[in-house]
């Protein structure tokens, strides 16, 4: 009698998956978010640049020359873009992130956006008009 | 007049002959417009080509057998309406990110692993006697934890994600939700036992919130909102004084 | 011991057996991941006595009642006192159960029940009930599951069930499982029919499994047409619509249940509501549409809050596979084959007449539902005769003796050679698995649906002898050891062929009308004659038609009376 075929069966190889390199092409939000991460490299250049500015400007105001060419004013608003989409994401993620409780009632997410919007508005005129100030 | 048919291109695989999987596309009529991906799956095994191998079960989208993915998106072959495709081709794959066992079928096992690891049960210091009744509990104390319960275990989210595509060994969307469907129980009491493997590198950390697996999720789970708050609720408790409490 | 089955009923066999026990091993085999079996897609509750305004006398008599008083009387006073016990347990385990103001469990009003007791999760009860068994059965090591297996045949030696031969989806690697108690909780065969609401793993393995073992099948006669199921997909609109305060209309705008069950109207059991419907459609008053006649279930006057509060999971089915939007639009619905009274003999503690073989939950037969289950009775029956089979198999093994390997690895070999041979090597073949199937159904539901009639039952005993021997012609594509479905489907459609005939034998020698079976030629219910169970025995291998036994039903405290509602 034929013995039955799976006496020395093991198991069977699965198929290994792989992820194609080209992974974050595939999809739009895959792409928005790649380039959301990718905006920390930029920025990141523009703020050492911006540490090596300050280091030279502390060599005396004489000899401190601010950048003014035509490309460095491009990367600048190419860096502030980015940021503010960073910022902008991150803020409307605000909402989900947070689970924020007054009193016992959970505050709607729509609230918290909006007073994050807020802060960050208001951060951005304090920060600016110190700077301005100083400037003077 | 023609009868109206449509094209199913599915893969095939099957580990004693193939050493890839491969394509196969399949004519079969279009005849009803409330037909889905699910129905043309089962015409093709039952009228064309019985060896095609894929799971499915309750055919209403609960039971979460037949993820899939549906032109390039993973989604419940039971819900996907032939109608939203027709007349271009729909191309059904087994699930990204997991290794393939045989045509649409895939290995989930990881999932069941990490699913026991977050201890998805009611942790209690001092069990309730059973002739105590029942722990009061309100509408609005369910409410807290009520969106991540309604996880059907489809592994879409799995899927979709690209941090576990790319790193097998992440914790993963659902099992965070169902860790935080515990942790938000107002029964539960063990928030503690399950922070070492939630609040590891591999746990939410890992994640870095490309928000897709909400955005598959065919039940609304918001995965990404889960392992967010997690994150920020393991960062208070690290960082404020008397955070570390039971 | 072994659980067959990995739903509401075998994982709480499982855990049932290891508290009883902390030292037995359990083996729990499903042929799919437990959160996928059909407990899931239950939707409006369980029911239990659970409020002071409630008594246990009631709950039982209803019951009773509405199994046309085929219930065993002793079996039904049981399961309500135990009922309670087991809500609570799911509630100390994390069952999100709705809760009311004061945050105690919550209860709706459900068919054929004269209070307000079924417990519920919003309207996914048997969701939340299935994942809070599993993921509580996790923390049990004792549990070790065996997932993907599908089992062939239970292994019986001395006249005692031994374990299981199963296979093993993935590698298609043959084993027998040994152990010296096994219980069945394989669910029902809503499969065998064309229209129904159960899903493809509903193929009555455990009924026939036992049924080949010499064990018998009760009641098989009486198969649940659930009246609210969508046309075209089969899909479940909850009792809870109705109890929710639902309306059914039809092509009139009428309530026509008022002609049919005037005190109970929508809340009538489920047997006679879906026997008012064809009886409302053969008269000509059921709307018409692309996939049958159907009735209109309209809860439009409910508003968006109730509904998103109590049916949320109704409207979002509704707006998938419909297209509408129940708050605005009456939801389109037929009577759809969905639960079967009928099962392997078992008794209160779930024990069969074969030693060592339980059996729990919807493929057995207890004695609980008789001619007609209520609807929230069958999640509490899962529980309740779950964890009774659980202890109870628990404590016999044990005490059993030790199960030998020799005779074991013997049959092990011949089953594994059996199906290899008769599927997996099979050649030629000219008849496709999924034709037969679907003849079958189609068959099934002319022939046994909610109406019988002699004729219509004779018919079907031949059309079924006809498939039976086509499908020894069938050609069987896939010769994969990797998860071959087209064997399971083979394996599944084996099991329905045998199973069905109990189905038709014994509807054809009930000449009466009881509960859910319906003889248009014995309209009348006839209590000197059959007031009994009809146990179904198989013949053989040989003989598809089974022997028919009759069992007296247990009376205590109810005489049955005439059931007007």
């Amino acid at each position: 009698m034929k013995a039955p075929a799976q006496a020395a069966r093991a198991e069977p190889r699965a198929y290994r998956w792989t992820m194609p390199a080209n992974w974050w092409t595939r999809n739009r939000h895959y792409f928005l978010y790649t380039v959301r991460e990718f905006t920390a490299l930029p920025m990141a250049l523009w703020l050492l640049w911006l540490l090596y500015d300050i280091k030279s400007a502390g060599a005396g105001a004489a000899n401190f020359q601010p950048p003014r060419s035509a490309a460095f004013i491009a990367f600048s608003a190419v860096c502030f873009l980015f940021a503010t989409y960073h910022s902008y994401t991150f803020l409307k993620l605000a909402g989900v992130i947070m689970h924020v409780k007054v009193l016992d009632k959970t505050v709607p997410p729509r609230a918290i956006i909006i007073t994050m919007f807020g802060l960050w508005a208001l951060a951005t005129v304090v920060i600016g008009a110190v700077l301005i100030g100083f400037a003077r | 007049m023609a009868e109206k048919t449509i094209t199913i291109k599915a893969t095939r695989f099957d580990p004693d002959k193939d050493s890839a999987p491969r394509l196969q596309s399949y004519d079969i009529p279009f005849t009803d417009e409330a037909m889905v991906v699910l129905d043309a799956l089962n015409y093709i095994k039952a009228h064309v080509d019985g060896s095609l191998s894929y799971r499915w079960s309750c055919r209403m989208g609960i039971c979460g057998s037949c993820g899939m993915m549906v032109n390039g998106t993973p989604k419940l072959s039971c819900s996907a309406f032939l109608r939203d495709y027709w007349p271009k081709p729909v191309t059904v794959q087994p699930l990204n990110n997991f290794p393939i066992i045989r045509d649409l079928v895939i290995d989930m096992e990881d999932f069941m692993h990490k699913l026991k690891s977050v201890q998805p049960w009611i942790i209690r210091k001092q069990e309730l006697p059973l002739g105590a009744g029942e722990h009061r509990q309100t509408t609005a104390q369910i409410d807290e934890f009520k969106q991540f319960s309604q996880c059907i275990n489809c592994m879409l989210c799995y899927s979709a994600c690209p941090v576990y595509g790319l790193n097998n060994e992440f914790l993963g969307p659902a099992a965070i939700a169902l860790a935080r469907r515990y942790n938000l129980d107002s029964r539960d009491q063990g928030l503690t036992k399950r922070l070492p493997v939630i609040a590891d590198s591999e746990g939410v950390w890992e994640c870095s919130f490309v928000g897709e697996c909400s955005v598959v999720c065919p039940k609304g789970v918001d995965p990404a909102k889960a392992i967010q708050q997690t994150k920020l609720d393991t960062t208070l408790r690290f960082t404020l004084p008397f955070g570390n409490r039971d | 011991m072994l659980v067959i089955g990995g739903g509401l009923a075998g994982i709480r066999a499982a855990i049932a057996a290891v508290e009883a026990n902390p030292r037995i091993t359990v083996g729990m085999v499903s042929k799919v991941y437990p959160m996928r079996s059909h407990t899931v897609s239950a939707e409006g509750g369980a029911a239990a006595v659970l409020r002071p305004e409630d008594s246990y006398e009631t709950h039982a008599f209803d019951t009773i009642k509405g199994s046309d008083y085929l219930a065993d009387q002793d079996v039904v006073e049981a399961f309500v006192r135990e009922a309670p016990i087991e809500v609570i347990q799911m509630e100390h385990w994390g069952c999100p159960w709705s809760r009311d103001p004061d945050g105690k469990i919550s209860a709706r009003p459900f068919g054929g029940m004269t209070t307000w007791r079924t417990c519920f999760a919003a309207d996914k009860t048997g969701f939340h009930m299935l994942h809070t068994v599993f993921q509580t059965s996790l923390k049990y090591e004792q549990i070790h599951r065996h997932d993907e297996v599908f089992v062939t045949k239970l292994l019986v030696e001395d006249e005692r069930c031994i374990g299981v031969v199963a296979f093993d989806q993935r590698s298609g690697r043959f084993d027998a499982i040994t152990a010296k108690a096994t219980i069945l909780a394989t669910g029902g065969l809503g499969r065998i029919y064309a229209f129904t609401t159960n899903g493809n793993i509903c193929t009555g393995d455990g009924m026939a499994l036992a049924y080949r073992a010499g064990v018998g099948l009760k009641d098989m006669e009486m198969v649940q047409f659930h009246p609210t199921g969508l046309p075209f997909t089969g899909i479940l609109i909850t009792e809870a619509v109705r109890g929710e305060g639902g309306y059914l209309t039809n092509k009139n705008g009428d309530r026509f249940l008022k002609d049919y069950v005037p005190n109970k109207m929508e809340l009538g059991p489920r047997d006679i509501i879906s026997r008012a419907m064809i009886t409302e459609f053969d008269a000509g008053r059921g709307f018409e549409g692309p996939h049958g006649k159907y009735m209109n279930l309209d809860v439009r006057h409910l508003g968006e809050e109730v509904i998103d509060r109590k049916l949320p999971f109704m409207r979002e089915l509704g707006r998938e596979f419909v297209g509408i939007d129940i708050v605005n639009e009456p939801i389109p619905v037929r009577p759809v084959m969905h639960y079967m009274m009928g099962g392997v003999d078992a008794d209160i503690s779930g024990a069969t007449p074969l030693l060592g073989l339980y059996a729990a939950g919807e493929c057995a037969n207890v004695g609980l539902n008789g001619g007609n289950r209520l609807g929230s009775n069958s999640l509490s029956e899962c529980l309740v005769f779950g964890a009774a089979s659980g202890r109870a198999a628990a404590e016999h093994a044990s005490t059993a003796k030790a199960v030998t390997a020799n005779p074991v690895d013997a049959m092990l070999w011949d089953e594994a050679r059996r199906v290899e041979s008769a599927y997996l090597e099979k050649t030629g073949g000219d008849e496709k698995i999924g034709t037969i199937r679907e003849e079958m159904q189609r068959d099934m539901d002319a022939g046994a649906g909610v109406f019988r009639t002699k004729e219509g039952l004779q018919k079907l005993t031949d059309q079924l002898g006809g498939l039976r021997e086509r499908f020894e012609r069938i050609k069987v594509e896939d010769s994969s050891r990797t998860f071959n479905t087209e064997l399971t489907a083979a394996l599944e459609l084996d099991f329905m062929l045998e199973i069905s005939q109990t189905i038709v034998a014994s509807a054809l020698a009930r000449e009466e009308s009881r509960g859910a079976h319906a003889r248009k030629d014995f309209p009348e219910r006839n209590d000197e004659k059959y007031l009994k169970h009809t146990v179904a025995l198989s013949r053989g291998p040989e003989d598809p038609r089974p022997r028919l036994e009759y069992r007296d039903v247990r009376i205590t405290n109810f005489k049955p009376q005439a059931r007007v509602y």
